[in-house]
């Protein structure tokens, strides 16, 4: 609950401090215009609808399996209470398989929504509005047409590289990277946007993956009624909606160096770009 | 009759040897204080040796990276102020060499035209030539100037170019298929 109410007030601060920023900084590129901020929300509440669904059966597979190793069921086909949890462990299984199946329509539509309507603005703001040189400009926070001009950059984005944490808390980060930014200059707003938008690439080509895994999966339960044991195929299916949901590495290797300030020192050639 | 003139040929010869001493004003070490070296190189630039330019500025630079100052960058500003003046180089040549060594910003991502047409055909060369140039950002600005905040943010500029060009490309191209 109180997740929930910070990860709110977060849009709702992100929200007020895009406003404020736009009618400060007068021709803005605009990255972030409101439609693709609700984009960007409506896809963390969709994430966040699909952990809280899955956690608990995922959470009660990973102890079914665990009993099954436990109770030295591998080969012990005569067994009746192996018999048992074998019966048990396909059953949460296909009801993993039927929740993915149920919620992850959504996600895909959220997380295309996001890309698209980020590919749209990166095309025409970045792609089509500003030349190599400007580019580098709003990237260094000069030009200001981005974000406030004089000033500089104290806290840079972590980019890419977010493996190990949950989908809906990577958007809670953006919403904060983009709130963030928006108080000081907007040059790495320009990395955020590319940020995520490579991010949604990633998000969309592995649910398409788990889709067609979740359809294969699903005709081979249907074909053999039971699994008795967690298959390397159903472990698979298992494995992709973990990294998709909770992430897998807990390895974090932010490409982007420590925040440094812009190192403006006394002196200024005449030559300087 | 042969004679007088094939004397008259060594005399004038021998007379043109002594009143080129280009080659030895040219040649040789320019000094090991950075500022003096600097000044000799423009001395010497003054006297015809422009063709030299280059390798005395990779020579000086060599002499101020044993020499590491937050002072030099301003050395070579002025230095290539007046090579300029001097007519040795042209005021495009003095700022590409100076920001390419002692700025921030890169030279290699430079351009008056749309991103998507002019930086996207060229993404991977334009990338390489940013690292290459990031090279030289190191002895500039690290070991020459020791302004290492300057060097780092060149080095995460690079990245978040490459990011930023990644995406920005993808977006050009989706709304390009045809290309």
């Amino acid at each position: 609950m109180a997740t929930q109410l910070n990860f709110r007030g977060a849009i709702a601060l992100a929200t007020l401090l895009v406003s404020v920023a736009a009618s400060a900084t007068g021709p803005v590129v605009r990255l972030f215009p409101t439609t693709v901020l609700e984009d960007i929300r409506e896809t963390g509440q969709v994430a966040e609808e699909m952990e809280n669904g899955l956690q608990e059966v995922i959470h009660r597979l990973d102890v079914q399996q665990q009993l099954f190793v436990d109770s030295q069921c591998q080969g012990a086909e005569g067994d009746e209470g192996c018999a048992q949890i074998s019966k048990q462990l396909g059953a949460t299984y296909l009801e993993m398989l039927d929740l993915m199946n149920s919620r992850l329509p959504d996600m895909e539509r959220a997380v295309n929504s996001t890309r698209t309507s980020l590919e749209s603005r990166l095309r025409k703001e970045l792609g089509q509005r500003t030349t190599p040189t400007s580019l580098q400009d709003q990237l260094l926070g000069k030009s200001g047409s981005l974000g406030v001009p004089g000033t500089e950059a104290k806290d840079r984005p972590a980019l890419r590289g977010r493996s190990g944490v949950r989908l809906s808390d990577r958007f809670k980060q953006y919403y904060q990277l983009v709130a963030t930014n928006r108080e000081g200059p907007g040059s790495s707003l320009a990395v955020v946007a590319a940020d995520i938008y490579l991010d949604m690439e990633e998000a969309a080509q592995l649910i398409a993956a788990t889709q067609e895994e979740i359809s294969r999966a699903a005709l081979m339960e249907q074909l053999n009624q039971s699994f008795g044991v967690i298959t390397p195929e159903m472990a698979a299916v298992v494995g992709g909606v973990k990294e998709i949901l909770f992430g897998e590495s807990v390895v974090d290797a932010p490409i982007a160096a420590p925040p440094y300030v812009i190192g403006q020192t006394e002196f200024v050639s005449p030559l300087e770009m | 009759m042969m004679k007088p003139i094939l004397l008259a040929a060594a005399l004038f010869a021998l007379a043109a040897c002594e009143t080129t001493p280009v080659a030895d004003v040219c040649a040789g070490r320019l000094g090991t204080n950075v500022e003096a070296a600097l000044a000799e190189t423009e001395r010497r630039l003054g006297l015809g040796c422009e063709y030299q330019f280059e390798s005395y500025f990779r020579e000086n630079l060599a002499t101020a990276e044993a020499n590491p100052s937050s002072d030099n960058k301003r050395l070579f500003s002025d230095h290539l102020v007046r090579a300029n003046e001097l007519g040795v180089i042209s005021k495009r040549q003095a700022r590409e060499l100076y920001n390419r060594y002692f700025n921030v910003k890169f030279v290699s991502l430079a351009g008056d035209y749309n991103t998507c047409s002019q930086t996207c055909p060229v993404q991977a060369r334009v990338l390489n030539d940013m690292k290459s140039e990031l090279q030289d950002k190191e002895l500039g600005l690290l070991r020459v100037s020791t302004d290492r905040a300057s060097y780092y943010r060149a080095d995460s500029l690079l990245k978040e170019t490459q990011i930023v060009l990644e995406a920005t490309c993808r977006a050009c191209d989706a709304g390009n298929p045809g290309r």
